[in-house]
């Protein structure tokens, strides 16, 4: 099928932008949180399980910090109660950076790309 | 012996030109159900992800542009003569429904970068209460500011994915968008415009970004339709992998 006259397509793709360093080095980022190839050996076997599972625990801990603030806002929980809810989330957070750590897990890798939906969290 | 597969176009009879695809295999068409798939004849199980052959895809891909608008397969794609000719035959009419979608048309995209210390973030608000309490309720507090800020971003970030579907809308025949709030790289998209629109739909996006200084555009195309395309093209076996 030729294209009609009214149908034109330039030659080549172009790019246009005043920042082409900054663009480079964000999608750089994104590249580099896309694994090339599965290695199937134990210690990247063992990494990616506790990757999946810190992440899912991650998860909940945010999707439970904003129910604590969300209640906390709404008036119904005493000041005790506040003050052990939110002991309670601090340690958590500080359970889940040790594992992190422990697993030599960034912040970053803690997420997962649901492709067109978007990312986790 | 499989076939690489690169895309599927209809209307093509023969190539334009000799064209060399992944591992430098020269590509052939491979005419099933009226329809014509651009594929390289390949002695492996899988296909290296290189620079190269990630271009050499892209260049097979690229070679009809000028003529037809194809639907790009996933890269990778290695399959038998056979599972090719069964695929095209029982997806028929979704491939079909997919052409029409396309035909015609070329992929835009546009990337924007924001500078996420501009977003406005509440300000921490010290009370005598505050002072009070305990560790627990502080770091409730400090959530609270973490999470207000969050949905602050996301409010900007979707306002920015309105305005600019408001400003190529009426050149668009569809658009794939992702937000990001919570990066530098808050927005892609990639919008589906007819070809004899580009040049309007690149005026129009030079124009509006004059309204938005503080954010960094980059527009990019024409493409091949990948984003409106690979999803429903793929194979239970992508690289090779059964």
């Amino acid at each position: 099928m030729k294209l009609s006259p009214e149908n034109p397509l330039s030659a080549a793709p172009e790019i246009e932008t005043s920042h082409a360093e900054e663009f480079v080095e964000q999608l750089r980022c994104v590249t580099d949180t896309l694994p090339s190839r599965i290695n199937i050996d134990a210690q990247s076997v063992e990494q990616g399980l506790a990757k999946l599972v810190l992440t899912l625990i991650e998860f909940i801990r945010r999707l439970l910090e904003k129910q604590a603030v969300r209640r906390m806002e709404g008036g119904d929980l005493s000041p005790e109660q506040i003050e052990e809810l939110g002991l309670a989330l601090m340690r958590l957070e500080a359970k889940l950076q040790e594992l992190k750590t422990q697993f030599g897990l960034a912040e970053e890798d803690l997420n997962l790309d649901l492709g067109p939906i978007g990312r986790l969290i | 012996m499989k076939l690489y597969v690169y895309c599927l176009a209809e209307g093509v009879d023969a190539l334009p030109e000799p064209v060399n695809g992944v591992s430098g295999a020269p590509v052939r068409l491979l005419k099933t159900e009226d329809l014509s798939v651009l594929v390289s004849d390949l002695n492996a199980d899988a296909v290296p992800v290189t620079r190269e052959n990630a271009l050499g895809h892209a260049a097979v891909v690229r070679s009809i542009l000028d003529r037809t608008t194809p639907l790009p397969f996933r890269f990778g794609t290695l399959v038998t003569e056979q599972q090719l000719r069964n695929y095209v035959a029982a997806r028929k009419p979704a491939l079909e429904t997919k052409l029409a979608l396309v035909r015609g048309c070329v992929e835009m995209s546009v990337k924007i970068i924001w500078e996420l210390s501009g977003i406005e973030q509440p300000e921490p608000v010290e009370s005598d209460q505050d002072n009070k309490q305990g560790a627990g309720a502080t770091f409730l507090t400090e959530k609270r500011r973490e999470i207000l800020g969050g949905e602050l971003m996301e409010e900007e970030a979707a306002d920015i994915s309105t305005w600019l579907h408001e400003t190529v809308g009426g050149l668009i025949r569809s658009e794939q968008v992702s937000l990001r709030p919570a990066e530098k790289l808050v927005l892609s998209a990639a919008h589906l415009v007819e070809r004899d629109k580009i040049r309007q739909y690149r005026e129009k996006i030079s124009e509006a970004r004059k309204d938005r200084p503080k954010l960094h555009f980059l527009l990019s195309g024409p493409w091949p339709p990948y984003s409106f395309a690979n999803i429903e093209l793929e194979f239970k076996t992508p690289f090779g992998v059964s």
